[in-house]
């Protein structure tokens, strides 16, 4: 068997899903976080795949943005939740009023 | 003949890696344990690049995502969950309510992706990283400069967040 | 004309940019003597941005090798940005040092933002579209936590960027599937394909729109994705929530327009019917939870909800009138708004600190200025003639009933006439209700200016709405 475009595809889609599940069933705020960072690997990948396919490098420049995008998300994501700790000792959502969702 | 089994097994072996480990992220009830989890979905993730001959980006993922966004995170299970009982099994709510618009997106995207014909992928090019930096350079030098306010705004807003407080008081 | 290296194409955003540099220097410098110096150079910034905009009004073409746009287009949002955040700017002061958050990085956050937001209304290729609008987020995150010592704020912020991270996740895997099927992030490639396609939404291409679409969605509060809004508008300083309700939501509006607004391009009767279905189920849902809140914060929130459905109905119609009516109402949106959160900041703090609607109980008597000008900005959220909000509207309504939407027209009037009844809530409170003893207003001077040009912008633009929509119009043809 070739690997073939949509070897990457289907897997991507998989991880997507993957981390969506993490973000709907999980309540911890990290662990959210991390299951975003599985969703945008995943569209990640598709976006190399799609590249190497087409022979050409946006997508790639398209997810070399991403990661700056990504990291600095996780920064501010973090420095929130250092916050919100030093005023709730929780950072589990139930335990956070507004996040009922 | 070898060369092509070879290629074919690290591929497979990366895939299971990846899936596997974030398989792990999601359902492990450990903390700290779905934060190290990550670190081989990312790994992972990292070498299928490679396969993809998206060198630059696989060192890139190793650098910023395994270098800087695990560490972050790590640092974050560190600093939150109370040191001494790191294995706090954390509640979930109605796990399969949830799982269904899951089901639902997984579907459609999985009916599509197959639905297209399968494109073969061409041998492998030469290395990206000169060609990226040309781009980045010329076509894509006013998103690099967005970007590098982009920073600017996470770094101060996370800086001013972060920051102990001494002179704010409440409402 | 393609000039590629033009720096004038993107003389805004450099402003900004270099303006919120500026603003973080003169704070460390001059921050200990002179208070509020980082409060004048942000003005200052805007004032001259704004000047710049309006000098060097968008002539047609690209830049930047088709990076940015520098049409009419561009110029009408970033001169509707720059007005919100000199208005939010202008009435800030008073919340951030009554809760001790005087610090110059909120200007700095502020300039950030509406840089992002000109970037999103100027895009050419998807990927600057995606910076500009996570540049908005991210200082949009950090401003909604501003107040740290509040579990609110600190709360909202939280929701608002665990969530906006998620729903980034579906734009940018959209962005990958568009990509995919078109081999290029460029928007004017990606109209070519959709030109030529004989099937525009075959392949990758219709999920990956649909999914772009949600991302966006997201960002304009559409129902179903609007859950977070209430909630984070809620917990958000006041003057954010202002600019939050109104600017990132005309450049999530720019965006869409850019991105999907094709005329000749028939994306389809799917396409149209999720479209349809997603502006009634707005304009209701917002609607009747609006009634049902007793918070003017709260209440305000939901029916921003309610607006992105009027405005859902314009970007469906998607013709020459509905999408000049939809910038027309963008930029009225940003005054009746912000006019009327500035208004309940100071009604507020007569009361408890809550928004309670009795806070505005005789207002009518004690203050008749300001219970004018909120009368004028309930009336024009309602969309009574001759008020700018109801021009708006009216074109929207009537660009929607030539495109053959009667039912939905006739939803969206339904609607509007539902929602009269919390509007005009808060004017029988000012002017028929006993209330009990409530402390004084205090004075607030630049709170009174805000809401002051927020209530002339609306009356003048309400008498004599033909300039602005030739504008818009002028802008709209320039998309093409």
């Amino acid at each position: 068997m070739i690997i073939s475009l949509n070897h990457y595809l289907v897997l991507g889609a998989f991880l997507f899903c993957i981390g969506v599940a993490g973000v709907l069933t999980r309540k911890n705020a990290i662990i959210i976080l991390a299951s975003v960072e599985l969703m945008l690997n995943a569209v990640n990948l598709t976006f190399i795949a799609f590249a190497r396919h087409w022979g050409d490098a946006t997508g790639q420049i398209f997810v070399f943005f991403s990661m700056v995008v990504a990291a600095a998300e996780v920064a501010v994501g973090l420095a929130i939740i250092v916050v919100l700790f030093r005023h709730k000792e929780s950072i589990n959502i139930d335990e956070v009023n507004l996040l009922k969702w | 003949m070898i060369l092509h089994f070879l290629t074919q097994a690290v591929f497979w072996f990366l895939v299971i890696l990846t899936v596997g480990s974030a398989i792990v992220v999601v359902f492990n009830k450990r903390i700290l344990h779905s934060a190290f989890a990550l670190l081989f979905t990312l790994c992972g993730v990292a070498g299928l690049y490679v396969f993809l001959s998206a060198d630059f980006l696989a060192a890139s993922q190793m650098l910023v995502y395994v270098g800087g966004i695990l560490t972050l995170i790590i640092f974050g299970v560190f600093l939150t969950a109370r040191m001494y009982n790191m294995s706090i099994p954390e509640q979930t709510h109605q796990r399969f309510l949830a799982l269904l618009p899951v089901l639902g997106l997984g579907g459609i995207i999985f009916y599509v992706l197959n639905s297209a014909e399968w494109h073969l992928i061409t041998p492998m090019v030469a290395p990206t990283t000169e060609n990226l930096g040309k781009m980045l350079l010329t076509t894509y030098l006013v998103p690099f400069e967005v970007a590098s306010m982009l920073l600017l705004a996470a770094l101060i807003g996370a800086i001013r967040l972060a920051r102990p407080r001494k002179e704010d008081h409440d409402d | 004309m393609n000039y590629d290296y033009n720096l004038s194409a993107i003389a805004v955003p450099l402003i900004l940019a270099a303006g919120s540099v500026l603003v973080l220097l003169t704070d460390v410098l001059l921050g200990k003597k002179a208070k509020d110096s980082a409060y004048q150079t942000t003005l200052t910034i805007l004032a001259l941005a704004g000047v710049f905009c309006f000098t060097r009004w968008g002539t047609g073409g690209s830049a930047f090798f088709g990076q940015v746009y520098t049409d009419g287009f561009t110029s009408f949002f970033n001169l509707a940005f720059l007005t919100v955040g000199f208005l939010v700017v202008l009435n800030s002061p008073n919340y951030l040092i009554r809760n001790g958050i005087d610090h110059g990085e909120y200007y700095m956050l502020i300039l950030l933002a509406l840089l992002g937001m000109t970037f999103m209304a100027s895009a050419g290729d998807l990927l600057i579209f995606f910076l500009g609008l996570e540049t908005m987020s991210i200082c949009l995150y950090v401003l909604a936590g501003f107040h740290k010592s509040r579990a609110k704020s600190n709360e909202s912020s939280l929701k608002y960027l665990l969530l906006g991270a998620f729903f980034t996740g579906f734009l940018l895997y959209g962005m990958a599937l568009v990509y995919g099927q078109v081999g290029s992030t460029n928007l004017a490639e990606i109209s070519n394909y959709l030109a030529e396609a004989a099937n525009p939404l075959g392949g990758y291409m219709g999920i990956g729109l649909a999914l772009l679409l949600i991302g966006l969605t997201f960002k304009m509060a559409v129902v179903p994705f609007h859950f977070w809004s209430p909630d984070v508008y809620d917990g958000a300083p006041t003057p954010v929530t202002a600019f939050m309700s109104t600017a990132p939501k005309a450049a999530a509006f720019a965006a869409a327009l850019r991105i999907f607004y094709h005329p000749g391009i028939e994306l389809g009767i799917p396409w149209e019917n999720v479209l349809w279905v997603l502006a009634v189920l707005t304009m209701t849902v917002g609607n009747f939870a609006a009634l049902a809140q007793t918070s003017v914060k709260r209440m305000l929130a939901y029916s921003s909800i309610t607006h992105a459905g009027y405005l859902l109905v314009g970007f469906l119609a998607s013709n020459e009138l509905g999408a000049s009516g939809m910038l027309f109402y963008l930029f009225m949106y940003g005054f009746m708004n912000v006019g009327a959160f500035t208004i309940a900041y100071l009604v507020n703090r007569r009361g408890k600190g809550n928004y309670n609607l009795s806070d505005f109980a005789q207002l009518g008597t004690k203050s008749p200025m300001l219970a004018a000008l909120m009368s004028i900005f309930m009336l024009s959220l309602t969309g009574i003639p001759p008020l700018a909000g109801f021009f708006g509207k009216l074109y929207i309504f009537s660009a929607a009933v030539q495109e053959g939407y009667v039912w939905l027209v006739v939803i969206a009037v339904l609607n509007s006439a539902i929602s009269v009844f919390y509007y005009l809530r808060v004017m029988v409170m000012m002017y028929m209700r006993e209330g009990e003893d409530l402390a004084d207003l205090e004075k607030a001077p630049t709170v009174a200016i805000t809401a002051v040009i927020c209530g002339l912008a609306i009356l003048i633009f309400g008498l004599f709405p033909s300039p602005l929509l030739d504008l818009a119009r002028a802008s709209i043809i320039a998309l093409l």
